[in-house]
């Protein structure tokens, strides 16, 4: 190719932006210095130019690809189906040959100016290494609003996407741990539970995990963008609780006493939880009054807020939890038994810590990681005897004492190994005859943490995901 | 002893990317190191897994491809292929260039610089 007309052609898309007073020789070095990719195509998408960011990402030098088709040199997942100026590329059942028209001259003639695409993928670089990426397409127009060049503007997402993974593992659905038989199906069903919308009643002891496995619900569903509002239905004036619940629809007119005269309207729990989920902790503690608005919630997917008469359409999925038998609370009359058929739409059951046999030790080293970590402490195991004793407690506080235990035992321990001298006392004295432990003392000394305390986040198992391994190519060579 | 060479494919070029290609070239080389028989086949859906798996399947010798990502490419290299990868460039040529033994990972076989004269390789074959 005669040199002249080439570097003609190689500068041409840049003949307007000269014409205008910008230097021709400045732009390069303006992309140059961009804090992200940029790749500067012609107009059948062969690569002009790359700036720094973008040589560094692809390991392609500027030089040795002007001219090469970008998908060669991007190599993006959305080169090959899903190329943003497909339709502008002569060669790629585009416009024919010579100048194309570009669909986005169309917009720019109309005022509106060329529209950029962006799209997410992944590009794989020289090094053999994918790069999660977003591609903005921008074309460059005529003012016939003929294609000049397009400018691919290449962002590198590594570091959000590695952000996005670790909020995923600590908040997701896989906080959930345990290897017992009860605990490995209720994790195989949790996805499917979770996609639908069905109301699900938890049942469990306290500590089981209720609280958790109710929000990781809520993450594993199409809601988890939305809120997750939990709500505590404690001893309070049914008045208060129903404002609390539905909300309040401004001044409440009709009240006798005239106090709410001029209040704002408020929102209750569920207006707040609208399009997400709602947790109700433990059912049973709500009036048998408000149970029978709930009733109704349920029914007709309306709610009218305190002091108001126009019901107020709500799109809230309902979660509840009982510690107790809920057959008991029925016939103790505790629970509407027409709430608790509707809530027990789909029943999850969370085993105590004593019906999950393999999964003591499980948890203990679960939990062991996690508060060494914290404390920064090289404690890396049990001895035998603090093993023993710990195996044969019944954890009445369920996970939340276990999880609390370890934490009591890696706190206090100074060495490598939890001995029996790192447990709580009420553990190391609970069952001699199982453990082989010397009976307790008259008085126990030494400060011992609460059994099962009940503050919130402590009763479940977060931390560790069960990571489906990356599938391999399996070997099946035959030769 | 015949030799058979895969080169992943993207209408007339080499695909690529390995785990997008949805066509495969198949050339069997005779004793002789020439073309004794080609095939052409069309993969279900485009996998880097699966094709690892087509490629051990039909004792593949030898894979020509696009950009491939490390796992896969260790994991063919493992299995004792020889695999010639980061071709840019025609299907076409690039088996050509392996007959002749020319071709080494990272060719780009497209005229480099046709676009951009300013550029070192401007007007040249840009044959790597």
């Amino acid at each position: 190719m005669d040199n002249t007309v080439a570097a003609h052609a190689y500068l041409e898309p840049f003949a307007g932006l000269a014409a205008a007073g910008l230097d021709r020789a400045d732009l390069p070095r303006i992309l140059r210095e961009l804090p992200f990719g940029v790749a500067v195509l012609d107009r059948e998408r062969r690569t002009l130019f790359l700036n720094s960011v973008l040589e560094r990402l692809t390991g392609f030098v500027s030089a040795e690809v002007a001219g090469v088709p970008c998908r060669h040199v991007l190599r993006g997942s959305f080169c090959l189906h899903h190329c943003p100026a497909k339709d502008c590329q002569p060669g790629l059942g585009g416009q024919g040959a010579g100048r194309p028209a570009c669909p986005a001259g169309d917009a720019a003639k109309s005022g509106e100016g060329p529209p950029s695409e962006s799209r997410e993928g992944t590009i794989i670089n020289r090094h053999r290494r994918k790069v999660p990426v977003r591609l903005t397409s921008v074309p460059v127009l005529d003012k016939d609003g003929g294609l000049l060049c397009t400018l691919d503007v290449i962002e590198d997402l590594s570091a959000l996407k590695e952000l996005e993974g670790r909020l995923t593992r600590t908040a997701g659905p896989g906080a959930i741990v345990g290897r017992s038989a009860p605990m490995e199906h209720l994790l195989r069903i949790l996805p499917a539970v979770a996609a639908s919308d069905a109301t699900v009643l938890l049942t469990g002891e306290s500590g089981t995990g209720k609280d958790l496995l109710a929000e990781a619900l809520h993450r594993a569903s199409p809601r988890a963008r939305e809120s997750f509002v939990r709500v505590n239905a404690t001893p309070m004036p049914e008045a208060l609780l129903d404002v609390e619940l539905f909300g309040q629809a401004g001044p409440a007119s009709g009240q006798a006493d005239g106090q709410a005269d001029g209040a704002a309207p408020r929102p209750g729990k569920f207006q707040l939880a609208q399009n997400g989920t709602i947790y109700l902790s433990e059912i049973a503690d709500m009036p048998l009054a408000q149970q029978g608005r709930l009733m109704r919630l349920l029914d007709e997917k309306a709610v009218v807020p305190a002091g108001g008469e126009r019901p107020m359409r709500l799109n809230v999925r309902v979660v509840a939890a009982t510690g107790r038998d809920p057959e008991a609370l029925v016939k103790a009359g505790l629970l509407r038994e027409d709430l608790f058929h509707r809530l027990n739409a789909v029943r999850l059951h969370l085993p105590p810590v004593r019906e999950r046999g393999e999964d003591v030790q499980f948890l203990l080293t679960h939990f062991l990681g996690i508060f060494a970590t914290k404390f920064r402490k090289q404690v890396l195991g049990f001895s035998d005897e603090a093993l023993s004793l710990l195996s044969a407690y019944d954890y009445p506080g369920n996970v939340r004492e276990l999880r609390n235990m370890v934490e009591y035992a890696v706190m206090v321990c100074a060495g490598e190994t939890i001995e029996p001298a790192h447990l709580p006392p009420h553990v190391r004295f609970a069952a001699p005859a199982a453990a082989g432990a010397p009976s307790a003392p008259s008085g126990l000394q030494g400060v011992v943490p609460p059994p099962a305390s009940d503050k919130a986040g402590t009763s479940g198992t977060p931390g560790a995901v069960k990571k489906s391994a990356a599938r391999k190519p399996t070997d099946r060579q035959k030769a | 002893m015949s030799k058979k060479i895969l080169v992943t494919l993207y209408r007339n070029e080499v695909a690529p990317r390995f785990d997008l290609a949805s066509e495969v070239l198949l050339v069997t080389l005779d004793a002789e190191g020439r073309e004794a028989k080609r095939q052409e086949l069309v993969l279900a859906h485009s996998s880097a897994d699966d094709l690892c798996d087509l490629i051990l399947d039909r004792e593949v010798s030898v894979v020509i491809t696009g950009g491939m990502e490390e796992e896969h490419y260790h994991y063919l290299r493992w299995k004792r292929l020889e695999v010639i990868d980061g071709i840019a460039g025609l299907a076409e040529d690039a088996l050509a260039r392996y007959l002749s033994g020319s071709l080494e990972s990272g060719a780009m076989l497209f005229p480099v610089g046709a676009p951009g004269a300013k550029l070192p390789a401007a007007g040249g074959g840009g044959h790597a």
